[in-house]
């Protein structure tokens, strides 16, 4: 049968046999007898006919097929045709249904598209519409994602170069999350335990379903403003890929190109990679491992202060120390040890100031070895302290006690530097003063004055003594014939 | 601790590793080198000020654009404490 339809129409149909009479063959044959009256329908109403049997009977299909000749009208709908390896039929989704969709239609994805058939009447063309597209292969939203993986790479927002580092001690961490997400807790739990001055800026964003991304893209440029702020955790727990999908979304990863800060993203557990993963600054398995790297920032920065102080230290040492044996070696020596006696024989004057030089020489390098010494232990209490008091955080913040921890650890560390001030008073170099010496000083105390020719008369000097300190008007000079000998 | 010869957290500590440095490798007689010293303790000191002078806090940025205290649940139990 099938075969006698492909064949072709015959050129004529044959010719009935002129004799045979027209009437006679009527009557022969009863029943075509009364032909139905012959109704000749114009071309519209054929038309609106098929199109009235095709869209009711079609009015809701599924069909598979892949995408061909794919093009965007400025009305914004789009036309294509799909096909498969022998037929094709054009369709078009206008811009209503296909703003729906995750995924771009694109030449040769394959898809299943819903929709009913309609015919346009004007060129005697059938279409499908369709309501939605669904790739084949591939779920929609992985094509999605790919396709805008693959859109942002090719602008660059994926590049290391773009990526910046975190502050070493930021002043206000921003978080973009849900408020009642576990994010958030785990979160503020753990900058809690290892950071306990933190300051937090939350900025409540949903973070799964429709809207979400527009929130959390809102949140993000929100949160960039605020003052002080120079880092931010954007994310939430883990979930499905539709769960997780706003982080995937085009405005959410535009957001994050843009923040003046450095952005890290916290979306999902280990294996999730998020499109936001990928232009974040810096991305973080989980919640808590984002607040993880804050802190590591901060102790990096905090190791980096101890090392430079070990150095210093080390390096202030060996100098005192070279210093002080060459000044010991120096007076040790006879001719110099015998210099104040020998003098004082002269010239009493010059001899006690001789013997002065001496003794403050040596007192001083005492003194200054003493105070760093003393420095040394101020640093130390400083790392010790430090890490004392965050031991004792963690400990008030398990049995939940932060606060009084906090205010305890304050008043401790304020006892202390009270008695390492007055530590360094004591053991200051001028500390020598205490045997009744005095200091002269030039006006602005930038000088120590050896010689009065330097002063006028009439000029404000400063003398330190081991108690207070004076300020004097030079009444009268004398001996300024002598010139500064030390 | 407010210095007016330090400018910040960065500048202090790029001072420190510049004295730090100095101190290593110059040869410099007892006087500057003892003032280095101590700018150097100065400086060092202000870091650590600075890590802890800040006060635990946590804010909600609203939609409006204000900064709230976030509710005690959020863990911000030493608030005024």
């Amino acid at each position: 049968m099938s075969d006698l339809f492909d064949l072709p129409f015959e050129e004529e149909p044959p010719e009935p046999e002129p004799n045979t009479p027209l009437p006679a063959s009527r009557e022969a044959s009863p029943a075509k007898a009364t032909p139905p009256a012959r109704r000749i329908l114009s071309v519209t109403e054929l038309t609106v006919r098929v199109r009235d049997l095709l869209e009711t009977e079609l009015f809701e299909v599924w069909v598979e097929g892949e995408l061909s000749n794919c093009r965007l009208w400025q009305t914004g709908h789009l036309y294509f045709t799909l096909k498969d390896e022998s037929t094709q039929i054009r369709g078009i989704i206008f811009r209503s249904a296909l703003r729906y969709l995750k995924f771009k239609p694109a030449d040769g994805v394959r898809v299943v598209a819903r929709g009913k058939i309609s015919v346009y009447e004007p060129k005697g063309e059938y279409q499908i519409v369709c309501e939605h597209l669904e790739p084949q292969g591939l779920g929609a939203l992985q094509l999605a994602f790919e396709q805008l993986k693959k859109r942002l790479q090719a602008e660059g927002l994926f590049e290391a170069s773009r990526k910046r580092p975190l502050p070493s001690l930021p002043r206000k961490i921003g978080i973009v999350t849900s408020l009642d997400g576990a994010a958030v807790r785990d979160i503020v739990n753990v900058l809690r335990r290892r950071y306990s001055n933190a300051h937090l800026v939350i900025r409540p964003a949903r973070v799964q379903g429709e809207g979400a991304a527009g929130e959390i893209a809102r949140g993000l440029r929100a949160i960039g403003r605020v003052k002080g702020v120079d880092v931010v955790i954007v994310g939430r727990g883990g979930g499905s890929i539709e769960d997780l999908w706003a982080f995937n979304e085009e405005i959410v990863a535009r957001a994050i190109a843009a923040s003046p800060v450095p952005v890290i993203s916290a979306v999902g557990h280990e294996t999730d990679f998020t499109i936001a993963d990928f232009v974040a600054d810096l991305r973080a398995p989980t919640p808590s491992a984002a607040a993880e790297l804050v802190v590591s920032a901060k102790d990096d920065f905090c190791g980096r202060i101890d090392r430079l102080e070990g150095r210093l230290r080390g390096a202030a040492r060996t100098r005192v120390q070279a210093l002080g044996r060459r000044v010991h070696v120096a007076s040790g020596r006879p001719a110099f040890a015998g210099f104040p006696a020998r003098l004082a024989m002269r010239d009493r004057h010059a001899g006690e100031l001789a013997h002065l030089l001496a003794r403050l020489t040596r007192a001083r390098v005492t003194a200054q070895g003493r105070h760093v010494q003393l420095l040394d232990r101020q640093l130390d209490a400083f790392g010790v302290a430090r890490r004392l008091a965050s031991l004792r955080a963690r400990l008030a913040a398990a049995t939940g006690r932060l606060g009084t921890a906090t205010t305890a650890r304050k008043h401790r560390a304020a006892v202390q530097l009270g008695t390492c001030a007055a530590r360094l008073e004591s053991l200051s170099p001028l500390a020598v003063l205490g045997r009744g010496y005095a200091v002269a000083w030039n006006a602005d105390k930038t000088r120590v004055l050896r010689d009065a020719n330097v002063v006028a008369r009439g000029a404000v000097i400063h003398v330190t003594l081991s108690r207070g300190e004076l300020t004097c008007d030079v009444r009268e000079k004398r001996g300024t014939e002598k010139t500064e000998s030390f | 601790m407010a210095d007016p010869s330090i400018k910040d957290f960065e500048a202090a500590i790029a001072e420190l590793e510049s004295i730090v440095k100095k101190l290593e490798e110059g040869d410099l007689a007892l006087e500057p080198s003892l003032a280095l010293y101590e700018r150097g303790v100065q400086l060092s000191r202000f870091c650590h000020a600075r890590l802890e002078e800040a006060e635990r806090r946590i804010e909600i940025l609203t939609e409006r654009g204000e900064l709230k205290a976030a509710p005690p649940s959020f863990g911000a139990d030493d608030d005024r404490a």
